[in-house]
């Protein structure tokens, strides 16, 4: 636990010095701005994230789990919002979507449940 | 003419037969506890629903209410603000999940749907991101 810690500390000033971080699956060294200077929070080539903030009582979170994107939303906007959930502790947090993220995984994520639809979708061409 | 005819009416009320015991309680506790109204649409809701023991939506306009906290079903949080349906996503093993969203506190929050789920919002729900025209243009899928 404390070794975790350790290193957790030294992302963390890896972020605050340099300003990267290695993204916790694919291990991609990617700088914590996004091209247009919003700071990032998801690796933009496999979209996965850390949990690193408790959602519900607010603050640091101690889980450091790997968070995986299971879901697209859109906002009244037109933006989209990425699901992401902790493959730990099952926390939902959702995230803007960066100018430079992976749209191949996007739309994969997108596109999905029309995939594996739970009943015939043919009956919604007629409407 | 008043006066007889209450002395009547209390007579006859007397003379009445007791009523049945009643053996199915419409209170807290009793028969149909568990039951809810929607805050979305106001549809009365049973808990019974097919393909799930947990209902935690409304079939009809697929909203919530904002009562657990972290367990599902500990009843704990204290918000009590309407979820609405977000969006759609999928479990490795194919079964569509609803996400939902505090409309007063912003939690999230994922949920498998019930077999009388509204079909045709669940689907247009699934379809939301693709609506938009100009993701596709980004994608390069038209010009």
């Amino acid at each position: 636990m404390s070794n975790t810690k350790k290193t957790l500390s030294r992302t963390s000033q890896n972020i605050l010095k340099i300003g990267t971080f290695s993204c916790i699956r694919c291990g991609l060294t990617v700088s914590a701005a996004a091209g247009d200077g919003v700071r990032r929070n998801h690796c933009p080539s496999c979209l996965h994230s850390q949990h690193v903030s408790d959602h519900i009582e607010g603050g640091p979170s101690d889980c450091q789990g790997r968070m995986s994107p299971i879901a697209i939303a859109v906002l009244r906007t037109g933006d989209w919002m990425v699901i992401h959930r902790c493959v730990r502790c099952d926390e939902l947090t959702s995230n803007p979507v960066c100018v430079d993220d992976n749209q191949l995984i996007l739309m994969r994520i997108a596109v999905r449940p029309l995939a594996q639809p739970p009943f015939p979708l043919e009956t919604f061409g007629d409407l | 003419m008043p006066r007889r005819s209450r002395s009547t009416h209390e007579r006859a009320r007397a003379n009445r037969r007791p009523q049945r015991h009643k053996d199915v309680l419409h209170r807290p506790g009793g028969h149909r506890a568990n039951d809810f109204r929607c805050v979305g649409c106001r549809l009365d809701v049973s808990v019974e629903a097919p393909g799930t023991t947990h209902r935690n939506h409304c079939p009809n306009c697929l909203a919530s209410l904002h009562v657990d906290r972290r367990i599902p079903g500990d009843r704990a949080a204290s918000c009590r603000g309407r979820m609405e349906a977000l969006s759609m996503s999928v479990r490795p093993d194919g079964e569509w999940m609803i996400i939902h969203q505090c409309r007063s506190c912003g939690e999230l929050s994922a949920n498998r749907i019930a077999g009388d789920d509204n079909a045709l919002i669940l689907v247009r729900l699934a379809v939301k991101p693709l609506r938009d025209p100009g993701i596709a243009r980004r994608m390069f899928l038209v010009p």
